[in-house]
């Protein structure tokens, strides 16, 4: 099951990197990247989970902090901030030994106690302590079965990076690159990390500009104005029939519908299920999305479960008309849609004709007073348990999963189709994130978690 | 109402009825012309919508064929031709060909009729193109009308249908624009007119649906709410007929619009109705115009009443001052003076009628005064009889006794001492009667006038009952019984009281008298619209005709030893009193006599 991710994830790196190292030069130092992005996150603070999870915010946050550990393109875990670690006292207890002469980005230097406080700020129910240059955590062991691949691929989650949370409210990290200003939601201007750990980022500075439309951000490309953007799904052919260089993820994008709140009746399921069944989801793939995306009927794309195909995702309109029919009262939901987002609209509108073929009623809506919405949830973690509790506590469902003592693929199965039976939410496609740049922009990688790396970019021709 | 009154009503009435004739026909003209104006330029404006409608149609249909013949659209149907194509990829192409020709709507569509691209619904790509049964029959052809339906709405439009063939397979290109209100807008209204459109989609009526072009001017928007619309926009889509209707607005007549209503159909069999075009027609100027006539219909009128009143006050009484007189002549003819008389002015019928009335006058003076001379001398003829007749009793006796004292004197005159005593007292016996006689006559001339005061007459009458009660039932004679009738509402009235119970009296003996063999006796008082009334019957023998005629005679009498002066003292009394009184009998059943008296008497 892993095994086939990480392999599509290898292949698909070393294709990039293949291709990328061929056309490129000795790195310069210098220059001024100008990025732009669709996400506009109110806070850089990579653990406050009132914001919304996205591959830009967490491109973000690798620039400015870095995590105990990383996981490499293959699935290993790599160190980062902790140089090693090892069980203490026992196999709920493990011991991270920091690496020595790492400084924050205000010049302190990082300690056991503000990396264990940064990660109780993160995770409440941990119990994280300091001893000595080592940071220990004590893992509760009641209910779960914490194997050190768990709690380490959960350390390397982005939003368990260590920040040193000032009196100010400011914030401090290890990364490569430091925080000048910060137009909330708006507007970011980072400069090097002179004193990195990793070594000094060759870029001298990158200013990004939050809240753009993936057509914005083209536009912007085109004219120049930014040289790294994102793509929507539906652009990628066409983005690539330019000079552009692309880089791609694998599907690991979940669009799907959920409903905002729990079904009142198994009524009220059947005609969530009707829905499910109305959405030709093949023809939106070909047409709307221009084959960008894999339809899917399950939340965890196949290359991560093993058995995604198993959940069916061709559209059966018989059967949807069935369970309407079986009905007495039929809801008119109101679908929210991303106003910024074109592809979205047209994804909402085409839901919605799929739907009133099935005798349903769907109007889409920018508001946010909806009653479904159509929602992208970037996947967490390579590791189907993590990214399905990260993605049940992203959709606000009240039950988590919770990872049985033998993590075995029926369970895992099971787990996820009980959550599907909430019909809370409707799988449609998962989808990959593509990043496109400038000519003159070299250096840059895709994260393993979807999110981008410019900690080691250059500009070709630096600008001054 | 006088002559002269009834007079000017007529001439005031005519004069009204002229003038409300006058103002009723300028008012119909008017009507008439400005219903005619509008009908004018109501269809002028529909010619002048037709011919935008046309110039649209044109344009749009330029446009389709512009897109129909360009590099995209012909390289699409190519590749698209007679091969399992794969469309996804032209999905985007009709928004980006709608944006370059300015159209607002544009639909690429297959030749089985399934949409490629849609640049309005882009999600409809793969859905069927509904609203058409026949594209092939609408290619070349002209723009035509279509209710676009989009993701929660539809909107009007001007469509136009071209083919682009590549080989045997066509692609249809589905051009139009919108009919809203910069369409509407580009019609050249005169300030008092406006158009409307509405767009006939659902069942019922709704007010989003209507396009008003100057929604945000000041003669559209809350004071014209678009809900008012909704009878004549249901009246429309119910008789599917032009239509027209008054809409008013507010309590002004002025702010009146009358819309004219026609229905506007899209292609197909059954040409449905997809619009309504509203053209409506201040009536403001035709109310001011009519406001203007209304006044000065209101203020000529009112001049020519006036007039009229006065001239027709000025010929009425011209016409009906010798009637007055004439009138006037005759009441008091009526009212006794027989003297009167009306001055005869020109010769007209109405002088005729005056100079007539004179001489009746003097006839009847004359002949009054001859009956009063004729009845005179028959007065004083009966009053000769009856002083004969009266004074002829006492005066045999006296003439025997004195005849008997002289033979006494001379034959006898040993006995004459004894003749002339009882002589004596004889004459003495006759001579008092003689005086007698002598005093009633005084009497009768030296009637008292009567002391009027207020009487209550029922207790007059109850009196008189009283004093003859015991006299009724006498011996040797059958009973009379007594019936008291009286009206208890009756009020008193100005009488004397005195004189009012002699004259009760006199009627009460007089019925006794005529009742030898008994009967019944009634006294009645009764409430008259201006009299009270005393009514006194008997059931004796009854009265002739003539006696009934000459019962109030002085001196007549149908009895063997009356007077005949107590029907007349009562005939007078009653006069006195401003009252009369009558006798009704029938021989045999009964005679009642009727007084009636004036309540005001003597008040005047």
């Amino acid at each position: 099951m892993k095994r086939f991710g990480w392999q599509w994830l290898a292949a698909s790196s070393l294709l990039i990197g293949a291709l990328a190292v061929s056309a490129e030069t000795r790195p310069q130092f210098g220059g001024t990247l100008h990025v732009a992005m669709h996400a506009a996150p109110s806070t850089l603070d990579p653990a406050d989970r009132t914001v919304p999870d996205s591959f830009g915010r967490r491109g973000l946050t690798s620039l400015i902090f870095d995590t105990l550990v990383n996981v490499d393109d293959s699935g290993r875990v790599k160190p980062a901030l902790a140089e090693s670690w090892q069980p203490a006292g026992g196999a709920q207890h493990w011991q991270f030994r920091l690496r020595h002469g790492v400084q924050f980005q205000d010049g302190t230097p990082l300690t056991a106690e503000v990396a264990a406080s940064s990660l109780r700020f993160a995770n409440p129910s941990w119990s994280v302590r300091a001893e000595g240059d080592a940071v220990v955590i004590d893992r509760d062991t009641s209910a779960q079965d914490v194997s050190e691949s768990d709690l380490l691929a959960e350390l390397a989650l982005k939003r368990n990076a260590i920040v040193k949370r000032n009196a100010d409210g400011s914030l401090s990290g290890t990364g490569p690159f430091r925080v000048t200003e910060w137009e909330r939601g708006s507007r970011l201007t980072l400069v090097a990390n002179e004193n990195c750990w990793q070594g000094r980022p060759f870029l001298d500075s990158i200013e990004i500009e939050f809240g753009k439309s993936f057509r914005d951000q083209m536009t912007a490309l085109q004219m120049g104005k930014a040289d790294f953007v994102e793509i929507a799904p539906d652009q990628i052919h066409r983005v690539s029939q330019d000079s552009h260089r692309i880089v791609t993820s694998p599907p690991m994008e979940l669009l799907a519908l959920v409903f905002v709140r729990d079904a009142s009746s198994p009524e009220e399921k059947s005609v969530r299920e009707a829905l499910g069944w109305s959405v030709d989801r093949g023809s939106i793939r070909d047409v709307l999305l221009q084959a960008a995306g894999l339809p899917t009927g399950s939340i965890l794309p196949t290359w991560i479960s093993g058995y995604g195909f198993v959940f069916p995702s061709t559209a059966d309109l018989a059967k949807a008309r069935q369970l309407r029919g079986q009905a007495h009262s039929v809801p008119n939901w109101k679908l929210g849609y991303d106003n910024g987002d074109s592809l979205d609209r047209l994804l909402a509108e085409r839901i919605a004709l799929n739907a009133r073929d099935a005798g349903l009623s769907v109007q889409p809506i920018v508001s946010s007073a909806s009653d479904v919405r159509l929602v992208r949830i970037p996947l967490t973690s390579f590791d189907p348990w993590i990214a399905l509790q990260e993605l049940e506590s992203e959709v606000g469902l009240s039950g988590p999963v919770a990872a049985p003592k033998a993590e075995s693929v029926e369970n895992l199965y099971a787990a996820e189709q009980s959550l599907l039976a909430t019909r809370r939410v409707i799988p449609l496609f998962h989808l990959p994130v593509s990043y496109t740049s400038a000519v003159g922009l070299k250096g840059w990688t895709l994260q393993p978690d979807g999110a981008w790396d410019l900690s080691n970019a250059w500009l070709e021709t630096a600008k001054p | 109402m006088t002559f002269r009154r009834k007079l000017l009503l007529v001439f005031t009435l005519t004069v009204i009825l002229s003038v409300a004739a006058v103002a009723w026909l300028v008012q119909a003209v008017t009507r008439n012309a400005f219903e005619k104006t509008e009908s004018e330029r109501t269809a002028t404006l529909v010619a002048q919508f037709q011919r935008e409608f046309n110039r649209r149609g044109d344009d749009v249909a330029r446009r389709v064929s512009s897109i129909a013949a360009s590099d995209p659209i012909v390289r699409m149907a190519s590749a698209l031709n007679g091969t399992p194509a794969d469309s996804a990829e032209y999905f985007d192409l009709a928004r980006s060909m709608a944006e370059s020709h300015q159209l607002d709507f544009l639909d690429l569509v297959d030749e089985r009729g399934v949409i490629i691209s849609s640049a309005q619904s882009p999600a409809k790509f793969g859905y069927p193109e509904s609203a058409f049964d026949n594209l092939a029959g609408l290619n070349q052809q002209g723009a035509f009308l279509k209710l676009e339906e989009l993701q929660d709405s539809s909107a009007l439009g001007l469509f136009a249908v071209r083919a682009t063939r590549a080989g045997d397979h066509p692609v249809y290109v589905i051009g139009g624009r919108r009919l809203d209100k910069t369409f509407l807008s580009a019609l050249e209204l005169t300030p008092d007119m406006r158009a409307l459109l509405y767009e006939n989609r659902g069942d019922r009526f709704s007010a989003d649906q209507l396009i008003d072009p100057g929604a945000s001017g000041p003669a559209s928007g809350e004071n014209r709410p678009a809900n008012r619309f909704q009878p004549l926009i249901d009246a429309v889509r119910r008789d599917d007929r032009e239509m027209t209707a008054v809409l008013r607005w507010s309590s002004d007549q002025a702010d009146e619009e009358m819309f004219h209503a026609i229905p506007l159909r899209g292609v197909g069999k059954d040409r449905p109705l997809l619009a309504i075009l509203l053209i409506g027609n201040s009536r403001r100027q035709y109310v001011e115009l009519r406001r203007r006539i209304r006044d000065a219909v209101l203020l000529a009128g009112g001049a020519g009443i006036i007039l009229a009143v006065l001239l027709s006050s000025w010929a009425a009484a011209r016409v009906t001052r010798p009637v007055e007189r004439l009138a006037q002549a005759a009441q008091d003819v009526a009212g006794g003076n027989w003297n009167s008389s009306v001055e005869v002015q020109g010769h007209d019928e109405v002088a005729q009628l005056a100079e007539s009335f004179n001489r009746m006058t003097s006839e009847l003076l004359a002949q009054k005064q001859r009956l009063v001379q004729t009845e005179r001398v028959a007065a004083w003829r009966e009053l000769a009889r009856r002083l004969a007749h009266e004074l002829k009793n006492p005066l045999f006796p006296l003439q025997l006794t004195v005849e008997n004292l002289i033979r006494a004197r001379t034959q006898s005159p040993e006995q004459f001492d004894e003749v002339f005593g009882e002589s004596s007292k004889t004459l003495l016996a006759e001579i008092s009667n003689l005086k007698g006689i002598i005093g009633r006559f005084s009497d009768f001339s030296k009637m008292p006038q009567p002391q009027l005061r207020p009487v209550p007459v029922n207790e007059i009458v109850t009196a008189v009952h009283q004093l003859f009660q015991a006299q009724l039932p006498a011996p040797g004679r059958a009973a009379i019984t007594c019936c008291l009738q009286l009206d208890e509402r009756l009020d008193p009235i100005l009488a004397d009281a005195e004189l009012l119970h002699r004259v009760l009296s006199n009627l009460v003996l007089n019925a006794m008298d005529a009742m030898p063999n008994g009967g019944a006796l009634t006294l009645r008082t009764r409430n008259d619209a201006s009299n009270a009334v005393i009514e006194v019957g008997d059931t004796g023998t009854g009265l002739t005709r003539e006696e009934c005629e000459r019962i109030f005679t002085p001196y007549y009498t149908s009895k063997q030893h009356g007077t005949g002066l107590g029907l007349a003292i009562v005939q007078s009394v009653v006069s006195d009193h401003g009252g009369r009184i009558s006798v009704l009998s029938e021989p045999g059943r009964g005679t009642t006599f009727v007084i009636e008296l004036p309540k005001n008497a003597g008040r005047g």
